[in-house]
């Protein structure tokens, strides 16, 4: 199988705070993986740097065979040059946990206005594909609205028909239903199955753990920056798993039920 | 003192300016400073020969450099500077035209002269300043003669008497300057005026409220807001008939002043010409026909 | 004063509406961009860029605007007369003619968009650094330049942001045309001034009073109407 995103001994300190040590993973074409863990642990941080939000600090990510940066014998991490980087950037489409939509364009435009701008896309293809996204996702009727008349479980499926429209090779999905009530988490759930069906390759960070255990192929379990289980879900979430692995469900599912 | 704590203040924020430009920080302050040495010195020189038998040796010095004369000469035109709200010297009248006995006399001079008067308007707070700008060439709008106005420009001759006198409401009980010590008095802001009041007998003790314009301070007095309004008996008298009020004026501690005309320190030769050109007119009854139409009688002190 | 009369003031304060609104509309055309530059170079991360920019700032709305009105003026004609100074400035300075009329009105407007433009980019930051950091990300995540991004996603909502406070500004831009009277630029309130010399009553101060409110009034309309125009997101 193709390997879509190869990470090898990813770090990332902010001054002194080392978030993320020695990180090392891969991603193949059409893997659904779920990486699990407490607040704090890492996860949002590492997809941020496989995004180039964040600045990594040691390591070397390929994407889809081209490499996005790497670290010499000196310790000193080498990025690609820009244009590459941008074109890196595009393969990878990233949906954020409070969907960050842009709220002076309508729905319509929020999905248009990178093809447009950045594919130099005929505004004419840009709004078919978008409108086909929109249907996909159940909102073919509110392609005229503005982000703040929708429901948040709306916007957030707005926001992954925004990242869809580019269309990338991978999509991250950094905690999606975090910032939605409850009785919304359904249906943004309901699409990343969807997509999973379709074969589309996609990280998600999230602490929806049933979801994770029905959907991902693999679960990876990050702690204070480091990968601390990976496999099959099946294994993370049975009884072979790790002693802080089963710890750190047994206390998730606790805080969920005192929640409840 | 209104007037070089403003030059003081532009030198300060002009240097300051240049230091957040980063250019020329250094020469920006000696500069200003080296320009005001240099008019103290010339001033110094002046006033010890502002008497008529100025010495030959001094006017041949002054003279050699100055073509102040011979600038107005050659573009043609004589800028006269005013603030163009003193009435009936030079003021703005209701087509917006600016008119006036010292216009009148101006435009009498320019045409002997030969040169065309422009009038242009001025800040009366700024006004030595602009004059030193270089924006006007004289500064002629009944301007009363004083120590500090003395040090900072050339003066004319005096050629028109005045005297400052109090304004009090009709139903007033003040005869008497000293009537007012404990009354609020009205002055125009920089004016000659507010300096008397300030250095006379009840400068100490009355509160002097220093308005923009004599109108203002009238209108106040009519309102009741101030007891009294220290200005030019000209102005007075003018307002008093036009106002159409019971205002009376009394003339216990009236100073006596005189006008004059303002050239910058330096230009002798152009201060010399229009004095010279004045002194034709008065000879030859023109001043008095100007002074007619606007006072009906000859005011005029020339000689 | 007689009807006529006040006729007459309004006919001479109309013709120097035109002077008041020249001010008004070229420190804006001018201000409102410079106020853009200014406020991103604030945010500049280079430091001493950032600080000179403080600096401007601070000493703009720091002093007050007439007394810039005053320095801009006088200092071409002094700076002229030093003697200190390179031979190039002069020559430079030679070639300002302090005589024409363009140049009382060129220092006015130098002083009052240099003034404003602290201002609006004061307001200008305020409304950038409003935009939450997810706008940025998003952009960046979907591949927009820069460029791209501060002129298609952050600049529209900083607008919306920013057009009450800068409302504000404008409404009080009408009214500060009037301190350019202290350099004797004829306008309406140097104009009402000297008509209530010439007649001797505060009317004509009224009269001009009466024409700010219309055009503050006009200005407010005007500006509620773009408000209400940018109403159609949150």
């Amino acid at each position: 199988m193709a390997s879509m995103l190869e990470v090898k001994n990813l770090s990332k300190n902010f001054g002194d705070l080392s978030v993320l040590k020695d990180i090392s993973f891969s991603v193949n074409k059409g893997d659904v993986i779920a990486v699990i863990g407490p607040s704090g642990s890492g996860k949002s941080t590492l997809l941020r740097c496989i995004n180039q939000l964040e600045k990594a600090s040691g390591g070397e990510v390929v994407v889809c065979g081209k490499t996005m940066f790497s670290t010499d014998e000196s310790g000193k991490v080498v990025y690609a040059p820009a244009a590459d980087l941008r074109e890196i950037r595009l393969k990878i489409g990233l949906v954020f946990q409070n969907f960050n939509l842009f709220p002076h364009f309508s729905v319509l435009r929020n999905i248009t206005e990178a093809p447009v701008r950045v594919l130099k896309k005929s505004r004419e293809e840009a709004e078919k594909t978008a409108r086909e996204l929109l249907e996909k996702m159940g909102l073919e009727s509110k392609e005229n609205a503005y982000p703040c008349e929708l429901s948040g479980g709306q916007q957030q499926r707005v926001s992954i028909a925004r990242a869809m429209a580019l269309s990338p090779e991978i999509l991250f999905f950094d905690e999606p239903t975090s910032a939605l009530d409850p009785e919304l988490t359904g249906e943004i759930l309901k699409v990343i199955r969807q997509l999973a069906a379709e074969g589309m390759t996609m990280v998600i960070v999230t602490h929806e753990m049933e979801f994770a255990r029905d959907v991902a192929d693999r679960v990876i379990f990050m702690e204070h920056g480091v990968i601390v289980e990976e496999g099959a879900p099946q294994q993370l979430f049975g009884s072979d798993a790790s002693e802080r692995t089963k710890q750190f469900l047994q206390r998730f599912n606790s805080g969920k039920e005192a929640q409840d | 003192m209104a007037n070089i704590s403003i030059k003081k203040m532009l030198a300060g924020t002009l240097a300051a300016m240049f230091m957040l430009t980063a250019s020329a920080c250094g020469n920006s302050d000696s500069s200003t400073a080296s320009t005001a040495a240099n008019n103290d010195t010339t001033s110094a020189a002046e006033s010890t020969a502002s008497a008529d038998d100025t010495s030959s040796a001094a006017d041949e010095s002054a003279a050699a450099t100055d073509d102040s004369l011979q600038k107005v000469l050659d573009s043609g035109k004589f800028v006269l500077g005013l603030d163009a709200s003193f009435k009936p010297m030079g003021y703005t009248d209701e087509n917006d035209e600016i008119v006036g006995f010292d216009i009148d006399c101006a435009e009498e001079v320019c045409k002997r002269l030969g040169v065309t008067l422009e009038k242009k308007g001025i800040n009366w707070d700024t006004k030595e300043d602009t004059l030193d700008a270089g924006t006007i060439d004289c500064i002629w709008n009944g301007m009363s003669i004083d120590e500090k106005r003395e040090e900072r420009m050339n003066l004319s001759e005096p050629y028109m008497e005045n005297s400052m006198v109090f304004v009090v409401p009709g139903d007033s009980t003040a005869e008497k300057m000293s009537d007012l010590a404990d009354k609020t008095v009205a002055v125009q802001n920089g004016s000659t005026a507010q300096t008397l009041l300030e250095e006379s007998a009840i400068g100490g003790s009355c509160k002097i409220s220093p308005l923009a314009t004599n109108v203002e301070a009238l209108q106040q007095m009519d309102l009741g807001l101030v007891d009294a309004v220290y200005l030019d008996s000209v102005v007075a008298e003018y307002e008093i008939a036009e106002a159409g009020k019971d205002w009376r004026i009394f003339t216990d501690g009236s100073e006596s002043e005189k006008y004059a005309i303002g050239f910058r320190k330096g230009d002798q030769a152009l201060r010399d010409k229009v004095q010279e050109t004045l002194s034709e007119m008065k000879a030859d009854g023109t001043l008095a026909k100007i002074s007619e139409k606007w006072f009906g009688k000859d005011v005029t002190i020339v000689k | 004063m007689t009807g006529n009369e006040i006729w007459g003031v309004v006919k001479i304060l109309l013709k120097y509406l035109l002077p008041t609104l020249k001010i008004f509309g070229f420190t804006l055309l001018y201000s409102v961009p410079l106020g853009m530059i200014v406020a991103l170079l604030k945010m500049c991360r280079f430091k001493p860029i950032k600080w000179l920019t403080s600096l401007y700032i601070l000493i703009m709305r720091g002093t007050p605007l007439m007394l810039q009105v005053i320095v801009a003026y006088f200092a071409v004609p002094m700076l002229k007369r030093s003697t200190a100074m390179p031979g190039v400035l002069h020559r430079l300075l030679d070639a300002v003619n302090i005589q024409a009329d363009s140049y009382l009105f060129n220092t006015v407007l130098v002083a009052f968009v240099l003034n404003y433009a602290a201002y609006f980019a004061e307001i200008f930051r305020g409304g950038i650094e409003s935009i939450p950091k997810g706008q940025y990300e998003a952009a960046a995540a979907l591949g927009f330049s820069k460029r791209q991004t501060f002129f298609r996603i952050i600049l529209p909502q900083v607008i919306k942001r920013v057009v009450p406070a800068s409302s504000n500004e404008v409404i009080t831009l009408v009214k500060d045309t009037s301190l350019a009277n202290v350099v004797a630029y004829a306008e309406i309130t140097m104009k009402a001034r000297q008509q209530m010399q010439n007649y001797s009553s505060l009317t004509p101060l009224f009269i001009a009073g009466a024409f700010y409110f219309v055009l503050a009034t006009v200005l407010t309309v005007i500006f509620s109407f773009i408000e209400k125009k940018l109403d159609y997101y949150k």
